[in-house]
């Protein structure tokens, strides 16, 4: 595929910076279960791997088309509950069930967006937050299927393995799985499909008289979306092997969720995986020092409504301009660059060359000043 | 088949819920139509109002009613704060969804901060007249059901004296319509928007204390009540206030004749059924303006 | 009403028969003056404002189209019927021949017509060359998977960047640009689409008198390349120097069409005008 935003890449400090951080995040990670203390800390690294791969998920909605979802975590719900069920109640060999419970997540997707995406971004809101509510009362209510309130156990996929074993193995099932989150959201964004759902975020009723199909987009991107996190929700029934309604169709979950894509940056590759690594740890540090209590909620509320005031960006952005004026100190001290520096700062530039896509904050800042002070001719 | 008196009883029953989804949904529709929020905090406070209603009842033995002398004027002022301090921060262009964001994390704040103050006990009012009622055509009608129905509709018949005779209620709705016409005009449209949210968070107030009279109550019941009232405002077609009173009452009055049937859990879902219904059939709603076509 | 006007010898400034396939995506069919959009009894009403009232109306094919008309004379709500943006309450819109009533706005887009708004539209935080690329056609979902720069894609978008002089701009968001380089931008974007229709509302508005003169001579340019071109505009100058057809609104329904000079001296454009 030729890509003419290969150059610039090379040419930024950002690039190789960016391939390190990269390279030393997938070895952390996947090193994690060989120097991770005990079972305990091990399976809290498979908690918060679950909600890095979510807030991906998430992310597919709400990075590329700017809808935002609450409803999020009752899809993974329902995952978990259709894996749970065909496990039980079919007998169904734990991955077939899994793969099966995917696909039926993703068809369940199909109606709900076509509700939810025919109009603007409010509908898409109110259904998604519908949706918990609604499943949380199906899964509760109808219990001679679900089990109701008192749960439903999962049987184990490997019945023979011993505890940290079982952790270790779901570790990696899991890494593997944000690994293909992020690489369909990687292809995605550098396609076409993906720079039209960015139209759409953009300004939709645009898009559309441009001649993008906004309403097809949405849906294939939502059931896209929807499937990666069933999928996971699945993989967390096989690990966690007991599912309660009131967790699994929780409104706190999606807000988790949202918190996490923000917090890191919707618009970066690896914003929620960032956020989920934030968020992830301190919820389950939080419930180790101070059990399940209400200011849990409290402080998830009053995170959220941080973020959205003063960093509905994300993190990642302000991070990495930050560590542009750092590294060019020079650059970042020149407020107003003069036509002709911009002049010979563009011819220098490689011919054809382009930025990509999402990062814009990635620039270096001396540039960004320059833009804004050539908006007079 | 029930007999007469269950179904009317339900009917009562139901108009009686309708009058009290009618008031809060028309406070929802006010914030829409306002600025295009969709005010996912409007049931935290709704429970935060009855929250005070108890705890004014049972630590200062005040009855409940009394509450709203406060709670009204407070509920005002946050209102108009939170529309000027918070909301208006947020970019235009974001607005929609960004709002929705805050507005739940609000929710989620009131939920928690609520929980640590009151712990998670379900609470109750004992009224001395809590548990009256009278009887009409062999249905039993509790007389604080009654009251709390009386408190909607007064509630609804000043906001609707406010919206339509008054020179705030001419601005507020010419800030709804055309912002930038109202602001040609010589409105100030923007504290305009601060006291409609404080109108709209009032409603939120006197609902409050009415379902505190006849309903336990808990931190997380604020669920429970915004998946129904956003059903209301949107198959009334949001931001039409009289499409969400209209919308109101026939739910209210299905849920209730559909509890006889289906028990009241299931019955609950007639909400989302029909939610997904207007949105997958005729997604501007049924009562709706122009307003509701492109959202 | 639009057949007693119809091929009236309008002076065509340049020949539709000569034009300049070279570029891609042009649309070059001939100048023959019958209809290309057009609309039977398109009502729109808004509360109790009708905003259209019954517009018949036919815009010439390879033609440069002008609709002129005062404020609020539904001018902007046609478009947006025509467009797929909003629902007539009733009427019919056609194009070549074919019903798009009902449409959809991306399959009006994509039936070829393609279209500005008043208040210029671009998509903020992409780069120029990007909301450029956004406007290419992607289809369908497997060749839209495909990297969006493809050499040929950016090639082409350059070159409409480059055709309306902000090339140099390519890579700066458009929210950083100025009023005037985002309206070239947007009909950068609106022609890597390859609309064979053009609708332009006020392309002069907020527009400085160069870029206006820019503006005029791109839209004769385009012209004889084959497209055919509506627009909405205020600017009268602007108007009947290069428009081919007038079509003069009021009150939601046309009062007049012709060649610019005869609509220039007829009675009820200026009664509509003056408000006599």
């Amino acid at each position: 595929m030729p890509s003419a935003s290969d150059p610039t890449r090379a040419h930024r400090l950002g690039g190789p910076l960016r391939a390190v951080a990269i390279l030393a995040l997938a070895a952390a990670v996947l090193s994690f279960p060989s120097w991770a203390p005990n079972p305990y800390i091990l399976s809290a690294g498979v908690v918060v791997l679950n909600y890095a791969v979510l807030s991906t998920s998430w992310n597919f909605v709400g990075g590329f088309t700017g809808y935002i979802s609450l409803g999020h975590g009752a899809l993974a719900g329902l995952g978990g509950y259709a894996t749970g069920l065909l496990v039980v109640r079919a007998g169904l060999p734990s991955f077939v069930a899994l793969a099966a419970a995917t696909l039926l997540v993703a068809a369940v997707a199909v109606p709900i967006g076509y509700a939810a995406l025919r109009v603007r971004g409010a509908s898409f809101v109110i259904v998604s937050i519908a949706l918990v509510l609604i499943l949380l009362l199906v899964a509760q209510s109808w219990a001679s299927l679900t089990g109701g309130s008192r749960g439903l156990v999962v049987p184990r996929p490997f019945p023979g393995l011993l505890r940290p074993e079982h952790h270790r193995i779901f570790f990696y099932l899991f890494a593997a799985l944000l690994a293909l989150a992020l690489l369909v959201w990687w292809l995605v964004d550098r396609s076409r499909f993906g720079l039209g759902l960015k139209a759409i975020r953009e300004d939709e009723d645009k898009a559309e008289s441009l001649g993008t199909p906004t309403f097809a987009y949405k849906l294939v991107v939502f059931v896209v979306s929807a499937g990666f996190t069933g999928l996971a929700g699945g993989l967390y029934a096989l690990w966690f092997g007991d599912l309660d309604p009131v967790f699994q169709f929780s409104i706190l979950t999606g807000s988790y969720l949202v918190l996490m894509a923000l917090l890191g940056g919707v618009r970066q590759l690896f914003g929620p995986l960032v956020g989920a690594l934030v968020v992830g740890v301190g919820l389950e540090y939080f419930k180790v020092e101070f059990g399940n209590t209400p200011l849990h909620l409290a402080a998830t509320g009053l995170l959220l409504a941080l973020v959205v005031l003063f960093m509905p960006d994300g993190v990642l952005p302000a991070v990495g301009a930050l560590a542009d004026r750092f590294l060019r100190p020079a650059q970042s001290s020149i407020r107003e660059v003069t036509a002709a520096e911009l002049r010979e700062q563009r011819d220098t530039a490689p011919p054809g060359a382009d930025r990509a896509a999402d990062p814009p904050t990635e620039l270096p800042v001396g540039a960004v000043d320059g833009r804004s002070g050539k908006e007079g001719p | 088949m029930p007999s007469g008196a269950l179904l009317f009883q339900s009917v009562i029953l139901g108009l009686l819920l309708g009058g009290l989804y009618a008031l809060l949904a028309a406070g929802l529709t006010l914030y829409f139509g306002i600025m295009r929020v969709v005010m996912i905090a409007h049931s935290a406070f709704l429970i935060l109002a009855a929250y005070l209603a108890w705890w004014s009842h049972a630590r200062l033995g005040v009855d409940p009613l009394l509450s709203m002398v406060v709670t009204i004027p407070l509920f005002f002022g946050l209102g108009v704060l939170l529309q000027r301090l918070l909301l208006a921060r947020l970019r235009p262009v974001t607005l929609t969804m960004m709002s929705v964001l805050l507005t739940f994390a609000i929710a989620v704040l009131i939920e928690g901060l609520l929980g640590y103050a009151f712990t998670g006990t379900q609470r109750r009012i004992q009224l001395g007249y809590g548990s009256a009622s009278i009887g009409l055509f062999g249905a039993r009608i509790a007389v604080v059901k009654l009251i709390a129905f009386g408190l909607a509709a007064v509630a609804l018949l000043t906001l609707y004296l406010l919206l339509k005779r008054t020179r705030f209620g001419w601005a507020l709705r010419a800030t709804i319509q055309h912002p930038d016409a109202a602001r040609l005009i010589g409105i100030d449209t923007d504290r305009i928007a601060g006291f409609g949210f404080g109108v709209g968070l009032a409603t939120a107030a006197v609902g409050g204390t009415a379902l505190a009279l006849d309903t336990t109550i808990y931190p997380s019941l604020h669920w429970h009540w915004i998946g129904p009232l956003m059903a209301i405002i949107v198959v009334g077609g949001l931001g039409s206030v009289p499409g969400a009173a209209v919308a109101a009452m026939l739910l209210g009055l299905v849920q209730s004749l559909l509890q006889i049937p289906l028990g009241t859990t299931w019955a609950q879902t007639v909400f989302y059924l029909a939610l997904f219904a207007t949105l997958a059939f005729r997604p501007q709603g049924f009562f709706g303006g122009r307003l509701a076509q492109r959202f | 009403m639009s057949d007693e006007t119809r091929g009236t010898g309008t002076p065509v400034t340049s020949d539709p028969a000569i034009s300049d396939p070279a570029t891609e995506g042009a649309a070059a069919p001939a100048a023959d003056g019958t209809g290309s959009l057009a609309t039977t009894g398109l009502t729109k009403a808004f509360g109790g404002v009708t905003a259209l009232d019954a517009a018949t109306v036919t815009f010439r094919h390879g033609l440069v189209n002008a609709l002129i008309g005062p404020n609020g004379s539904g001018k902007t709500t046609f478009f947006n019927c025509v467009t797929g943006m909003i629902r007539p309450d009733s009427g019919r819109t056609s194009y070549r021949g074919a019903d798009i009533t009902r449409r959809a706005p991306h399959a009006i887009a994509r039936a070829g017509i393609g279209r500005t708004f008043q208040l210029c539209r671009v998509f903020p935080r992409m780069s120029a060359l990007d909301n450029v690329l956004a406007a290419a056609r992607p289809g369908g979902l497997w060749r839209g998977l495909r990297g969006a720069r493809s050499r040929a894609e950016v090639d082409l978008a350059r070159g409409w960047l480059t055709r309306l002089g902000i090339e140099h701009l390519a890579d700066v968001e458009a929210r950083n640009m100025s009023w005037g380089q985002q309206k070239l931008l947007e009909l950068a974007g609106v022609l890597m689409s390859g609309p064979e229709t053009v609708l332009l509302d006020e392309p002069a508005g907020g527009v400085n008198p160069a870029l206006l003169d820019r503006i005029g001579s791109l839209v004769r340019e385009l012209n004889a390349e084959g497209r055919t071109f509506v627009i909405v505009e205020h600017n009268m100058d602007l108007v009947m120097s290069i428009s081919d057809h007038v079509v003069v609104f009021d009150r939601g329904r046309p009062i007049a069409e012709g060649p610019p000079s005869v609509i220039r001296s007829d009675e009820r454009v200026l009664g509509a005008y003056l408000g006599v």
